[in-house]
């Protein structure tokens, strides 16, 4: 069971490792030569994927940051008590439910330079004198998809908090209410320290989804305009895929997830130093 | 009910109006877009409001004919569908025993369990290239037993994290009378556990389902034509053409949202608990 476990999980990544050392390419046109660590070399100075690599830290950092604050916000609103709720609370789970492809195609759409929804509004309404090309141009395409993620993935760090907070009893805010406590005290001191359990979990939970991204980048601009919203995992990819040149395509696979390893030590060693 | 400040009340519910809006309104819009006609999308200003409801975008999608964008898109539901319901099927079978071993014999092995997170936490670029060339060789390309049996990578860690904390809250004392009868391991998991098990079960299948059934990457990569290709893949095609049929790219993204949307709707407050369960404990 174990060995098999292993094997599974293993494998792959030395499989990985080694074609990294050499220089495959996708269909086997010539023998595979052993070129050692020329491909991590070439790849650790390369611009184009420590750009890459600044794409998907930047993505990550925003719209994680972004999604926490909003979700964490929407389910202390969600928490107040107010007629129909019920009903607002079930429509939390829609951005969750629909599928990335579909939202990326969804906001695509809405994005759309000349017949867009977004564009026509904001026209419409007087904030626009001319149409944008939301991802379309070099500085506010990444932005444009950020946003668009941050719509789906917001709604499950919100509904994480929600549980969490209706597991606050109301007695505790009560006493503190009389104890003179003023809104902002009792969020700080009360909400705020049972809610970071489950924050930590979704922050997890999201940091890992999002350093990772590729489908709704690829969906919505397939790395362009200008590579501008390229992630490491589209690099690898088009480098392996694209350029068919599996060898280096795996180097920068490998670091790639050495750096998710470093990240993963971190939080880790974060967890242990909390408990002690 | 509280009385409120009148100032906090106008604030709460314009914040809960600015909430729904941003809500609903995207996947609104889409709805919208899907029933309109192709030329009511292409007018400056936009249309918001369609001149008469048009279906032809379903029907086109929906109807087969030979080589047709419908006999695509008709294959690839089916092939989303299968793919997925066989992933689910082959990760609760392997995930009861896993997370029982898991649970039960914690120690040595729990290893295994952070190893399983693990392979959670890693880009699937890690895994594509050598999954890649081992299915070429096996000839599995395009086959979508082999893109369920890849999705369990994805699937089955889930599965086991889940479910292993489930079987942690079922008290042992069950099991040592069973086996005080006799009961042998076999037994014990069948008619001890598994009834207990079952509401955690439905849930994680769901979840698994929702997962399997969003994934893109490996399907970009292992399928190519309507044996084996996924929805996620058609739909991103359809929109990355050329072609200005607006309405068509919206009701694929309607027709592939209906059975997560559905399943979210009816099931949420399980999919919920089993979310939130998933992630709580460390």
């Amino acid at each position: 069971m174990i060995l098999v476990m292993g094997a599974v999980i293993g494998w792959p990544l030395i499989q990985t490792f080694v074609l990294s050392l050499t220089d495959t390419q996708l269909m086997d046109v010539s023998a595979p030569s052993f070129v050692g660590f020329e491909n991590f070399i070439k790849g650790l100075g390369n611009q184009g994927f420590l750009d890459a690599l600044k794409v998907s830290g930047l993505f990550a950092l925003v719209v994680v940051s972004s999604e926490m604050i909003l979700g964490t916000g929407v389910a202390l609103l969600l928490n107040e008590p107010f007629r129909g709720r019920n009903l607002v609370r079930a429509l939390l789970i829609l951005p969750w439910a629909v599928p990335t492809t579909v939202n990326a195609i969804m906001w695509r759409l809405i994005y759309n330079p000349e017949y867009g929804a977004l564009n026509s509004l904001l026209f419409q309404l007087g904030f626009l004198d001319s149409y944008i090309s939301w991802l379309g141009s070099a500085d506010k395409a990444l932005w444009s998809v950020m946003f668009a993620d941050v719509w789906k993935n917001f709604s499950l760090v919100a509904m994480i908090a929600l549980a969490s907070l209706q597991t606050l009893p109301d007695s505790q805010i009560e006493a503190a209410k009389i104890d003179g406590a003023g809104a902002w005290q009792r969020f700080r001191y009360i909400t705020l320290p049972h809610l970071i359990p489950s924050l930590q979990v979704a922050l997890v939970l999201r940091i890992i989804e999002a350093v990772k991204v590729f489908d709704i980048i690829y969906v919505m601009t397939k790395g362009g305009p200008a590579n501008k919203t390229r992630s490491a995992s589209i690099f690898v990819y088009q480098e392996a895929f694209t350029n068919s040149r599996m060898g280096s395509g795996a180097a920068y696979a490998i670091i790639m997830v050495s750096l998710i390893m470093i990240l993963i030590a971190f939080y880790i060693r974060g967890l242990s130093r909390r408990e002690k | 009910m509280l009385r409120r400040k009148p100032i906090y009340s106008i604030l709460l519910y314009g914040a809960v109006i600015c909430l729904v809006m941003y809500l609903i309104a995207p996947f609104l819009w889409l709805i919208i877009m899907s029933f309109s006609a192709a030329n009511d999308l292409t007018q400056k200003p936009l249309r918001w409001i369609p001149s008469r409801i048009d279906i032809s975008s379903y029907k086109d999608l929906l109807t087969m004919g030979i080589n047709s964008r419908g006999e695509l898109f008709v294959n690839a539901l089916r092939n989303s569908l299968t793919t997925a319901f066989t992933a689910v099927l082959i990760s609760l079978f392997a995930t009861v025993p896993a997370a029982w071993v898991l649970s039960r014999y914690p120690g040595k092995k729990s290893w295994v369990l952070t190893a399983a997170i693990f392979t959670f936490m890693l880009p699937p670029v890690a895994y594509a290239l050598p999954l890649y060339r081992m299915l070429t060789r096996l000839g599995w390309l395009n086959n979508s037993f082999s893109l369920a049996l890849v999705y369990c990578t994805i699937v089955l860690p889930f599965c086991v994290w889940l479910i292993k904390e489930n079987i942690d809250s079922i008290p042992y004392e069950l099991e040592e009378s069973a086996i005080l009868d006799g009961a042998g391991v076999a037994k014990r998991i069948l008619l001890v556990v598994m009834p207990l098990l079952l509401p955690a079960l439905g849930t994680v299948a769901l979840l698994a389902m929702i997962m399997a059934w969003d994934e893109y990457f490996y399907a970009l990569l292992f399928t190519s034509s309507k044996e084996a290709i996924t929805l996620p893949v058609v739909i991103a095609n359809l929109a990355s053409g050329r072609q200005s049929n607006y309405n068509l790219i919206a009701a694929g993204g309607v027709i592939a949202s209906t059975p997560p949307v559905l399943i979210g709707i009816l099931f949420q407050r399980a999919l919920i608990r089993g979310l939130v369960q998933g992630g709580v404990k460390e």
